[in-house]
């Protein structure tokens, strides 16, 4: 009668950590024996030839950065500032006294959030200009990519502006109208500059999701000159009927946007030394 | 003779809520008036009326004989030439202390960088904080980060000082170098208005102090006669229970 119960003691007294371990040890024996499938089972040769082809990933270069990646980054930017520049302007808005400003700034932003960019590309790309004819937005491929690709990145960031806004304490504005600062000088000198300050995060996600988003620019036709990374891929495969040139643009996205989530992390920490 | 600030039958609500029912009082030029009450009297949301924080529903503010309440009064050359202190400093983190000093002279007064510079050393100077200069507010202790706010106050030549509750935030230990710095300041001359749980500090450097409890002024005189021999019930009562604690 004794023993087990002591036997139960012990085992509870142990128990926690040694289960923690038996799951870890289960957890690295699992991965373990699916690597091995996979590398035993998988065609490396059919594998190389397709996805790591490194002569057709060769033929790739110099333009896949000269052209591609220019491109892509230069989208990415117009569209970013384009869209910052509306997003502060509907942010404003939507925190204004006047309930007209507040109404518009409520409606576009829910339009343009609740639609899926390529309809506002195709709307920019192609029903401005059906619609009134021989309207254009200037600058070809970027100034009609952007400028879509703004008017949604604008909804969204207006969102995270107002959330900054918001985040800052009313004695900064108390305190500085107390000074005789105007509303306006007031929110450019003091609020904004602590507003985005806190939003450098989600505006950074925002600026990923539009490197992202500008492989729609696709749908608005190219030059051999406007090709951007995906549209420069995808056409390369279909000439070369092989998949490298996606793994090769995969890997340049990835070089482009992981430094960017390092940067924040940087400019993050040097922001909470300054708060 | 036009007082520094002459407040009459003052009301402000906010919603159903009467915070102020009819306030008269005055505050000469060169006087230093302290607000004593229990909180929620509406002594800070008169002071925030005084430069139009807080708008008022009724009633009339002049300061230096100018209704400020007046719909076409100038709010923003109003309130640079008040001077206003606040309980949680409310220093602009994400500029240096010279920056905290120098953001209004050269936006609002349009003063030369150089010279709004020169005011903002002078008036660093005067608080004893010369040496913090070039920190950001997140490296001072509560006490300097008040007396910097007092800098930068002093920092647009206000005509007069409003304080709210400036020592409430601070640790025990930290109270006494922002009030020797507004004991200076008392005794160079400066119109102030303080809303304060000092009473030490009321005793000792007001020239009138002024009671106030659920939206009125209860009594109001020198020192001695209010926080010595209060004639009214209301004023015994609180002293009594400040100073016990």
């Amino acid at each position: 009668m004794v023993r087990p119960l002591t036997r139960f003691r012990i085992m509870t007294k142990f128990t926690h950590r040694q289960r923690a371990r038996y799951y870890q040890i289960t957890m690295y024996a699992v991965a373990a024996v699916v690597t091995l499938v996979v590398v035993f089972a998988a065609d490396w040769s059919k594998i190389q030839k397709n996805f790591f082809n490194s002569e057709i990933a060769a033929e790739m270069f110099p333009e896949v950065i000269t052209s591609a990646v220019k491109n892509t980054a230069l989208y990415t930017l117009v569209s970013f500032v384009l869209g910052m520049i509306l997003a502060l302007g509907l942010a404003l808005m939507r925190l204004s006294s006047l309930k007209a400003f507040r109404a518009f700034a409520i409606g576009y932003i829910e339009l343009f959030r609740g639609l899926p960019a390529l309809i506002t590309l195709l709307f920019v790309g192609f029903g401005l200009p059906i619609a009134f004819s021989g309207f254009r937005i200037p600058g070809g491929v970027l100034g009609r990519g952007s400028v879509g690709l703004a008017l949604v990145a604008g909804a969204y960031m207006a969102e995270t502006i107002r959330a900054g806004i918001e985040a800052v304490p009313k004695g900064q504005t108390e305190a500085a109208r107390s000074l005789g600062m105007s509303q306006t000088r007031t929110m450019f000198t003091i609020i904004l500059p602590q507003a985005f300050r806190i939003i450098i995060p989600p505006l950074t996600n925002e600026l990923v999701l539009l490197i992202k988003d500008t492989s729609l620019f696709f749908i608005l036709g190219s030059t051999p000159g406007t090709k951007e990374l995906t549209k420069f891929a995808r056409d390369f495969m279909n000439a070369e009927r092989n998949a490298t040139p996606l793994t090769v643009v995969a890997a340049l996205y990835l070089l482009i946007t992981l430094p960017l989530t390092f940067l924040v992390r940087r400019l993050e920490r040097s922001a909470a030394k300054a708060r | 003779m036009t007082h520094a600030i002459d407040v009459r039958q003052l009301h402000k609500s906010f919603g159903d809520l009467e915070v102020l029912k009819g306030i008269d009082f005055t505050v000469d030029s060169g006087e230093v008036v302290c607000v004593l009450g229990p909180s929620g009297s509406g002594k800070s949301t008169l002071l925030r009326c005084l430069n139009r924080l807080e708008e008022s529903n009724s009633g009339t503010i002049l300061i230096d004989g100018e209704d400020i309440t007046d719909i076409d009064a100038d709010v923003d050359q109003l309130r640079s030439n008040i001077g206003m202190v606040f309980q949680q400093f409310n220093l602009f983190p994400h500029l240096t202390v010279l920056k905290n000093l120098t953001v209004a002279q050269t936006g609002v007064l349009k003063r030369s960088k150089d010279e709004a510079i020169g005011i903002a050393r002078q008036m660093l100077e005067r608080v004893g904080l010369s040496d913090k200069i070039h920190e950001y507010p997140a490296h001072l202790s509560g006490g300097q980060a008040q007396r910097v706010a007092i800098a930068r106050a002093l920092s647009m030549k206000p005509k007069m000082m409003l304080f709210d509750e400036p020592t409430s935030a601070l640790d025990p230990e930290l109270v006494g170098e922002v009030l020797d710095v507004m004991r200076t300041l008392a005794g160079e001359g400066m119109t102030m208005m303080v809303v304060t749980h000092e009473i030490g500090f009321a005793q000792e450097v007001a020239d009138r102090v002024v009671f106030m409890d659920d939206g009125v002024v209860v009594e109001e005189g020198s020192p001695d006669d209010v926080l010595r021999n209060p004639k009214e019930d209301r004023t015994k009562q609180f002293l009594r229970m400040v100073l016990e604690t």
